[in-house]
């Protein structure tokens, strides 16, 4: 492949270079931009109305992108550091199940807050339980991320049809339903908490060690061990902070539906697996943002949301979240390729 | 409302000791026949009520039951099911067959192995048995709900609801599932036909995501303000379709409704998210298969279709005493 690129060497297009490795690290941003531009055309075009600059549209679109940013969050943080997470799909079916049954059980003697607290509680710590048990697979027994949590999607799937007894859990509680449903000022509260976990994930990302020694593994695990960092404590950290979003996303479906569902994540893995791979992450490790997560997520809500909105046919709907994908790879190769990049064969 | 958590509890018990009964009951003058049954698959409250309706003509007809299962509806994942219960040679077979096509041969081995077959709910071949046309009509009888008839049932309740103008869609899991296509084509045949007030607007499918039905459902409302109605085609189809309008502030002004009758569709009936309920009858399909495969068994003939009914559950109707058992629990 590589033998046809002679621009490789050639000294006269730095400038070349330069304006491909500013469109790669921003294509994400750019692809956003130009959907909501086409979107908004089009609109006006055929229906004489506004797309984006209706609060309506925003805040449905900022609903759908909840459930697949905060699968997303975890992934960003485990496929920089070269995993992936394939079990965040049932862990979350997991919380949902086991937060709508404590919050019915404990609510019906003490009350809807309590019964919602107990519910968070119980639901978040069960979910460290799989999280835990993926990080151990793969940072001490170097079993592949890929096969150990597919394991756990595996174990993670069966535990919560069998608490929920082969089928939906009916949720009877005010609280957790307003955390599903409820509004503040007009913006969703699950859109409320969703953006305090991106901030929390996103400063532990960019702005502490921890979120450096994640690069750092993803970069080269070899050297960020000789370098004296407890890479296994950090893997396994990784992998229980993954579970933990999903367990939160878990909570938030159970509050908005009103049902705790074992298969509610089912359809969002490979959702939150292209938020992150449109934002910018490579699946080799080392590279990614939240900020670019939240950016893919967003491109797949807006496509999902869009294309309903301006009635084309349902199907378009995957050929276009399918063609944002592979054009995203695409970008992120070729930037990779001309500008010298390290993991190219 | 803290009955429902109760019932849901009592039920999950129940089933486990209605199953241990009907296994240990044999009949004291012969020989006890095993009957095994097959579901399209395990996690689904249709199924676990199905269960429920053939454990209790197990118990009452003596006759054992096993009730085995793969975990999600496809033909991969249930034919090997199929050939360890054909291993244990019971004496007839009921299935749910999770594909027209792909499950002739494997079932065409069990009657080779001289179990007699009886599929449930869905079919293989044309579904018209003992004809002798074709090579997909052994099974004895097709014991089901007509869901064309289910959806034409779904469109009447709902442009009674809206008062016969408006226009709705079909919020729908993925094209070419014979049950929900034939619930959304009943559906549409039915208000093209009776309601020529009523505007059909394109299908909506969301891959079995309640997320992305809702998101449907929202985008749906914000092209059309005078959205009057949706038919979820299943139960995270309507769930969806109903948050979606949730969220988008028209709750109760568009009227919802739900095929099929979990206690979540039965919560949101009595919280008015969802309006109607078109429930099917699992535990009477569960029922009569157990007992025609005994009147089989036991030389007498049966029926190659026996077609079972629905109910319609609403606000009106959802507490009454004689609906509770069309409510889908173990």
């Amino acid at each position: 492949m590589s033998s046809a690129l002679p621009t490789r060497s050639a000294p006269g297009n730095l400038r070349g270079r330069r304006i491909i490795a500013a469109v790669a690290s921003a294509r994400a941003w750019i692809f956003l931009l130009l959907l909501l531009v086409v979107f908004e055309i089009w609109s006006q075009i055929a229906y004489g109305s506004t797309f984006i600059f209706s609060s309506f549209n925003i805040r449905s679109v900022a609903v759908f992108a909840v459930a697949p940013v905060l699968l997303g969050l975890g992934q960003t943080l485990v496929i920089i550091s070269g995993g992936i997470d394939l079990s965040v799909g049932f862990t979350m079916g997991l919380a949902a199940v086991i937060a709508a049954h404590v919050a019915n059980d404990v609510g019906a003697f003490a009350g809807a807050p309590i019964g919602l607290l107990a519910g968070v509680v119980v639901a978040l710590a069960a979910t460290l339980i799989p999280g835990w048990i993926n990080g151990l697979l793969i940072a001490r027994l170097r079993i592949p991320p890929f096969i150990g949590t597919l394991g756990m999607y595996g174990v993670a799937r069966g535990a919560a049809y069998l608490f929920a007894g082969g089928t939906t859990v009916p949720v009877d509680n005010s609280w957790l339903t307003y955390l599903g449903n409820g509004r503040i000022l007009g913006i969703p509260v699950i859109v409320i908490v969703t953006v305090i976990f991106v901030a929390l994930v996103h400063y532990l990302l960019s702005e502490t060690q921890f979120g450096q020694y994640t690069y750092a593994i993803g970069g080269n695990r070899q050297a960020t061990l000789r370098a004296g960092v407890n890479v296994r404590r950090v893997t396994i950290i990784l992998y229980m902070l993954s579970a933990l979003t999903a367990g939160i996303d878990g909570i938030l479906y159970t509050g908005r539906f009103a049902a705790g569902a074992p298969q509610a994540g089912e359809p969002l893995l490979l959702d939150s697996i292209a938020a992150v791979v449109i934002g910018g992450a490579s699946l080799f490790g080392g590279s990614g943002t939240i900020i670019g997560t939240i950016i893919g997520a967003l491109i797949i809500a807006v496509i999902q949301y869009g294309l309903v909105f301006l009635n084309v046919e349902p199907f378009w709907q995957f050929i276009a979240v399918g063609l944002v994908i592979i054009v995203s790879v695409l970008v992120d190769q070729s930037q990779r390729r001309f500008g010298g990049g390290r993991q190219d064969e | 409302m803290e009955r429902r958590s109760v019932i849901g509890g009592l039920g999950l018990g129940l089933a486990g000791a209605a199953t241990l009964l009907s296994s240990s009951r044999a009949r004291a003058e012969g020989k006890a026949f095993t009957v095994a049954l097959i579901p399209g698959l395990t996690t689904d409250a249709f199924y676990i009520t199905m269960h429920r309706g053939a454990a209790a003509a197990a118990k009452a007809l003596g006759v054992n039951l096993v009730f085995q299962g793969a975990p999600s509806f496809n033909a991969v994942e249930q034919v090997p099911v199929l050939d360890a219960v054909i291993a244990r040679k019971p004496d007839a077979l009921l299935i749910a067959p999770t594909d027209k096509v792909q499950l002739i041969q494997p079932l065409q081995a069990a009657v080779s192995a001289g179990i007699p077959v009886i599929t449930v709910d869905t079919y293989i071949g044309g579904g018209v048995y003992q004809t002798g046309s074709g090579n997909a009509d052994f099974p004895l009888s097709y014991i089901a709900s007509n869901n064309t008839l289910g959806g034409q049932m779904a469109a009447r309740a709902l442009a009674k609801a809206i008062g016969g103008k408006g226009k709705v869609y079909v919020s729908n899991v993925q094209p070419g599932v014979s049950t929900t296509d034939e619930r959304q084509d009943g559906f549409i045949d039915e208000m093209k036909k009776s309601f020529p007030g009523i505007t059909v607007l394109n299908t909506q499918f969301n891959d079995d995501d309640a997320n992305k039905a809702a998101s449907q459902s929202q985008s749906v409302l914000a092209r059309n303000s005078d959205l009057a109605g949706i038919f979820g085609a299943n139960l995270f189809s309507a769930m969806g379709a109903a948050n979606g309008l949730q969220q988008g502030g028209a709750g109760g002004k568009v009227k919802v409704v739900a095929f099929d009758a979990p206690q979540t569709i039965i919560g949101n009936i009595k919280t008015g998210l969802i309006d109607i309920a078109i429930a099917q009858h699992p535990a009477e399909i569960g029922w009569f298969g157990v007992a025609a495969a005994y009147a089989h068994l036991t030389g007498q003939s049966i029926p190659p279709a026996i077609a079972t009914g629905f109910t319609v559950i609403d606000k009106s109707n959802v507490d009454d005493a004689s609906i509770q058992k069309f409510i889908y629990a173990s």
